[in-house]
């Protein structure tokens, strides 16, 4: 085969996008002229049909064995014209992009600047296009598993769907039962339809599926490998509790010495739960767990003569000898579903949040109106004879969110509509109550939102549009200070409650995550998502997809509806059975190694190891690359003494062109 | 004719970090100098030592290398064996006697486009100030 | 908008300030303290700024004056606006452009023009409090640990003198290595900036950036919280440390190196200076020293810490005059002071100590409850 470089060079106009500011035709003019190109080509969208017609005609008319792209970022665009080289016999390799446009003709403002510029990117392209190497992309197995991390209604979502295909899902859960924060929610906004409801039945559904195993009170640990072959540990943490013993009874709670003196996590601390506990009654798997770091006899080793919760059950399922287990298994595909926290309101001190009992986030209101919570459902403030309903009733958004004072630029999509929500459930339960919401913007943007909105207002809540800027107290009243901005009026408005909408930021586990997937985040904090319109499920590592809240606020549909475009993206591999891997790996000349192990040392894959060969007679120790193993990164090729171990399509002889074109062109 | 010196510098960016955050530089059109011009590689930890003085010798007044902020490699740990490589590096270029504007290392994620703009504008201004660079130049393309 | 019809001072002015950034939410006049007694609706001046020929005749707005800079907009503002630098910024044209400015104002700026000082006082008798006094004196280029600040109010106005006699007697006692600056200080202009004479300002923050560079200070120490507050946030240029004198107290308590040990059996009740707690967090050094105090009780206002209730000390009030004749913050404050039944109404600020002493008479409080700055404290508790 004659393997001399001909090289096609094709400059994209990307309509005015670099037509504008550089000179197309100076330019291929000027790629006329480099060493072995035989074609130049400018058109108005290279990536277009016609544009991509002309590269494969030429590759099958001319005989062109290389194809230089100057347009966009080789991020948008390179497998696109990979494929315009595959489908005409071209090694999908012999290709090399210029970015012309991203960090070209969109940065620079001056035409001759530019044009200077995109002609010695397209040089340096040319220069190393000549001496790439045909690559071929290997397939792998992928395992028919997959890991969900998190059960909120993300995470049950994707699983199920996932389950319901026919392949194994490992649901791994952090608390004790699965339902995240839609199980703390009284009702769902617009509909108003009981959260429980039609929650409570997928949470069953998952602890009974035959394809599902639950992994509950549990936290993933690692994970190492690649998409297709991630091998997993989690940590399954104790419970002290025998969970096959259980029978979810609750007599151990019941006769716990510290029973109704341990703030409640499901009901935001307004409701009491005992040491043992099960944290809401529909929670699933309906077994108890003892906290480590409340129970008296695993913090002081005593309690009284003898643990009363082991003498009160029956069934024998109290063991304070239980330890932390590791499971460890092999998926396929990972599934992040970790969800969000809510924001923590003492961060703006201006709303005494902690000095005041009666200011309450929107998460503890939605405790106090649920049947199921502290109160019953009863909308009463205080104990005793503090006890007390509150009449007059301020809510005010937007806290923590579009707020650069507390670093959250962006908006929780969340607020207004849930706010709508308990406005109209308080003044249903508190008849004669006086509701006003204090508010910068109202956003209903989703499906029937306007509608509910208006039906709220309608109901008789005040909106009254200004946001507060401080609360204190005088006498028995919270006075909220804020602007009436409609009527220009500064209000000190008495009122019992106060209720902040809180937004929604990235937990503050957050981090655990993205050292075990190394997940990116956006400036918002939340995990990234490979791209944020055509690939939103998507994350930098293959395999590796994104769900609900973790990737950015969304209310239940929205997230029920990217779980299960994360299910699906999960199927699409596990279903094929089969994945490409990374074919710009390293590799080793065998001739020139030396052995000396550094790159083996350097590997954060481990996909290096030491192999004896045969050479000139004499055993030597040379490196050897797991091809499966290998993720491209060029740490070993940049630490090797010899250069004998390099990286396909970025070798030490194809980068120094580019650099020796770089320097000398001015 | 303007006769202020505009330095030639060649910079080294990692595929998953700086890189996009340059193509979002682009894409939000902030405007930036146009000397520097960009070779793509996977991760910062590939980017060799040799390369560096490579593109001085060839001509190159001022070179970077760009990678995620550590803790966030793509790769677990490429940008921390960048790191070290080019902090002896750097030591090594000062003991010949290479102004320590010439080269520079950053950080700039994929979210980062107006740091991207920020860096160029200072790696830039940095040459400018040591002047051109002719000590390890050779004079003709030589690979 | 079109800006054609915009001249290029007012796109300066709006791009300086921000305003298109503005989302007219109110958080900025809801946490306005002033509005209880007066017009000033400073979403109002952000909003009508935007356009030309409002934007002139909002400095003639006589509400423009009621500004204290307590800075509270500011703090609150989502989306990272500065709307008290609005209302400077309108004071800035009326001073330069149109001129119109009361006789007190003027002779304000004249003085620190001429004197460094907006007390019309003499340059010559800044340091004649020291008299009889052991002061260590800095000179420039002299290495010192804490070079101390002293303020033109401390300065001048024998009300509160004794907080710089009180912090040498402190110093000298605690024997950590400081030095005074002498006649050569001048005024750090906090006021002249919110007096709207920003030339003079700019100007007095050169040549005080130059003076305080010339020593080489680990960190200079400022009495009044106005002095630390603009030091630390509007001289870039300044290489030393700036703290104030609460923080400097509290770590030589802290380290031992100054232990109260005499009685102060007085129920005290602290006020937040927003110099030095709203807009520069500082709340626990102040608390940690009268934590420390033998005998005193201490109780809290309602609004407290982020919450503080200005007293109207700031923004130049001291020379302008509000037109409303409601209560004063000050006021509000002497009562609620009173109500808890506190003795000394404890500040930290020298503006603090002279607008709440004229409450404490303007409503008749002066048996039950005085006004007292922390070093007038602290000042005999020490052997």
């Amino acid at each position: 085969m004659n393997n001399k470089p001909k090289i096609g060079v094709y400059v994209c106009h990307c309509g005015v996008n670099i037509a504008k500011t550089v000179d197309v035709d100076a330019v291929s003019e000027f790629a006329s002229r480099l060493p072995n190109v035989k074609v130049v080509r400018n058109y108005a969208y290279m990536c277009s049909d016609p544009g991509q017609f002309l590269i494969r005609e030429d590759i099958e008319k001319e005989g062109l064995n290389r194809v230089v792209v100057a347009s966009c970022s080789p991020r948008m665009h390179e497998n696109t014209f990979r494929k315009t080289l595959n489908a005409v016999g071209l090694n999908p390799y012999y290709l090399e992009m210029a970015n012309i446009r991203e960090q070209c003709s969109w940065v620079h403002e001056d035409r001759d600047e530019a044009t200077a510029k995109a002609k010695k990117l397209i040089y340096a392209a040319a220069a190393k296009v000549r001496l790439l190497e045909p690559l071929y992309e290997k397939e792998v197995d992928v395992e028919p598993a997959s890991l969900v991390i998190g059960a909120g209604i993300a995470g049950i979502q994707a699983a199920l769907d996932i389950a319901n295909a026919g392949f194994k899902v490992y649901l791994v859960e952090k608390t004790p039962s699965v339902g995240g924060r839609m199980s703390q929610l009284d009702k769902t906004f617009p509909t108003l339809d009981c959260s429980a409801c039609i929650l409570t039945p997928k949470m069953v559904d998952v602890a009974n599926h035959p394809n599902i195993e639950l992994l509950a009170y549990s936290q993933v640990e690692e994970i190492a490998g690649y998409v297709g072959n991630f091998d997993v540990k989690v940590r399954k943490k104790a419970r002290f509790v025998d969970v096959d013993k259980c029978t979810g009874c609750g007599i151990c709670a019941q006769e716990c010495r510290l029973t109704g003196r341990i703030p409640s996590e499901f009901d935001m601390g307004m409701g009491k739960r005992a040491a043992v506990y099960m944290p809401f009654p529909q929670a699933v798997p309906a077994k108890y767990t003892i906290d480590p770091e409340r129970c008296l006899f695993l913090t002081r080793g005593k309690c009284g003569k003898s643990p009363k919760c082991a003498d009160a059950c029956t069934a024998g399922a109290i063991n304070f000898e239980q330890q932390d287990e590791i499971v460890e298994f092999k998926v396929g595909t990972v599934i992040v579903a970790t969800g969000f926290d809510p924001f923590d309101p003492a961060r703006k001190p201006e709303y005494g949040y902690s000095d005041y009992a009666n200011v309450l986030t929107g998460l503890e209101l939605e405790r106090l109106v649920s049947a199921s919570g502290p109160t019953g459902g009863a909308i009463v403030l205080g104990e005793g004879e503090n006890a007390f309903v509150p009449k007059d009733i301020a809510f005010i958004k937007c806290v923590g969110s579009r707020d650069k004072s507390v670093g959250n630029e962006y908006c929780s999509r969340v607020c207004c509509m849930y706010t709508a929500k308990l406005a109209h459930l308080v003044q249903e339960k508190v008849p004669g109550s006086n509701v006003r919401i204090y508010y910068m913007d109202v956003r209903a943007f989703g499906k029937g939102f306007e509608e509910f909105y208006d039906r709220v207002r309608r109901g008789g809540v005040r909106y009254i549009r200004g946001n507060p800027s401080e609360i204190f107290k005088r006498g028995d009243k919270l006075v909220v200070k804020v602007e009436d901005t409609l009527n220009a009026a500064p209000l000190e408005d008495e009122v019992d409650m106060v209720v902040l909408a809180v937004g929604l930021e990235p937990r503050n586990d957050a981090r655990e995550i993205i050292d075990i997937l190394r997940l990116s985040q956006s400036a918002d904090r939340f995990y990234l998502e490979a791209h944020p319109k055509l690939a939103p499920v998507d994350t930098a590592t293959d395999g590796v997809f994104l769900a609900g809240c973790a990737q950015g606020p969304k209310d239940i549909p929205d997230t029920v509806a990217q779980a299960k475009g994360a299910a699906s993206s999960a199927l699409v591999l596990l279903s094929s059975g089969k994945v490409k891997i990374q074919a710009q790996i390293s590799f080793v000349n065998e001739n020139t190694c030396r052995g000396c192990a550094y790159c083996v040392e350097i590997c954060p894959y481990g996909a290096i190891e030491l192999v004896a060969i045969s050479r000139m007679g004499n055993t030597v120790q040379v490196a050897r690359v797991n091809e499966a193993l290998c993720k491209g990164c060029g740490a070993c090729a940049a630490a090797c003494f010899s250069g004998s171990i390099q990286q396909k399509s970025f070798m030490d002889r194809q980068i120094l062109p580019q650099i020796a074109v770089l320097g000398v062109m001015r | 004719m303007s006769t202020q010196f505009e330095p030639n510098i060649v910079a080294f960016l990692c595929n998953w970090c700086s890189y996009a955050g340059a193509d979002l530089a682009g894409t939000s059109r902030t405007h930036y100098p146009s000397n520097l011009n960009v070779i793509r590689v996977m991760c910062s930890g590939r980017v060799n030592p040799l390369f560096v003085v490579n593109a001085l010798q060839q001509g190159a007044d001022g070179v970077l290398v760009s990678g995620c902020h550590p803790g966030d490699c793509h790769y677990m740990e490429g940008n921390f064996h960048a790191r070290r490589r080019f902090t002896l590096l750097r030591e090594l270029l000062e003991y010949v006697g290479v102004e320590p504007g010439r080269f520079n290392m950053s950080w700039v994620s994929a979210s980062e486009g107006a740091k991207w703009k920020d860096v160029v504008g200072e790696v830039v201004e940095k040459a400018k100030e040591a002047g051109p660079f002719k000590r390890f130049r050779r004079d003709k393309i030589n690979w | 908008m079109n800006t054609e019809l915009m001249t290029a001072e007012l796109q300066d002015f709006i791009q300086n300030h921000d305003l298109y950034g503005c989302i007219q939410c109110g958080r900025c006049t809801g946490g306005c303290p002033v509005t209880v007694r007066t017009n000033l609706n400073v979403r109002r001046f952000v909003y009508n700024a935007l356009d030309q020929s409002m934007r002139d005749d909002l400095a003639k707005l006589p509400e423009i004056w009621d500004c204290t800079a307590c800075n509270t907009c500011a703090v609150r503002c989502p989306k990272g606006l500065k709307p008290v630098e609005v209302l400077m910024g309108l004071r800035n044209i009326l001073v330069v452009e149109q001129g119109t400015v009361q006789p007190t104002v003027r002779d304000a700026l004249e003085s620190v023009f001429l004197e460094g000082n907006p007390w019309s006082k003499p340059r010559k008798t800044r340091s004649d409090w020291m008299e009889g006094l052991d002061v260590k004196i800095a000179e420039p280029g002299e290495k010192v640990e804490n070079l101390i600040f002293v303020c033109c109010t401390v300065a001048y106005d024998p009300r509160v003198q004794v907080l710089a006699k009180n912090l040498v007697s402190l110093l000298n006692k605690s024997g950590v290595d400081y030095g005074f600056i002498g006649e050569s200080e001048a005024c750090c202009a906090s006021e002249v900036h919110h007096l709207g004479e920003e030339d003079l300002f700019l100007e007095m923050v050169e040549s005080n950036a130059e003076l305080l560079n010339d020593y080489v200070a680990e960190r200079i120490v400022a009495i009044s919280p106005h002095c630390f507050s603009t030091f630390k946030n509007q001289y870039p240029a300044l290489k030393a440390k700036v703290i104030h004198y609460t923080q400097l107290i509290a770590e030589l308590l802290e380290t031992n190196k100054l232990k109260f040990n005499k009685e102060y059996p007085q129920k005290i009740v602290f006020h937040d200076p927003c110099f030095l707690g709203k807009q520069n967090g500082i709340f626990a050094e102040p608390r940690a020293i009268l934590g420390q105090i033998p005998g005193a009780e201490v109780v809290e206002f309602e609004r407290r810490r982020e919450r503080s209730l200005c007293c109207e000390g700031g923004g130049g009030k001291m020379w302008v005059e509000s037109e409303s004749k409601k209560e004063r913050l000050a006021e509000i404050r002497a009562r609620d002071a009173g109500t808890l039944g506190a003795s000394i109404l404890a500040v930290a600020c020298p503006f603090c100590v002279l607008t709440l002493d004229d409450a404490i008479k303007a409503k008749g409080l002066e048996e039950q409850l005085r006004v007292a700055e922390l070093l007038e404290i602290i000042g005999d508790l020490v052997d």
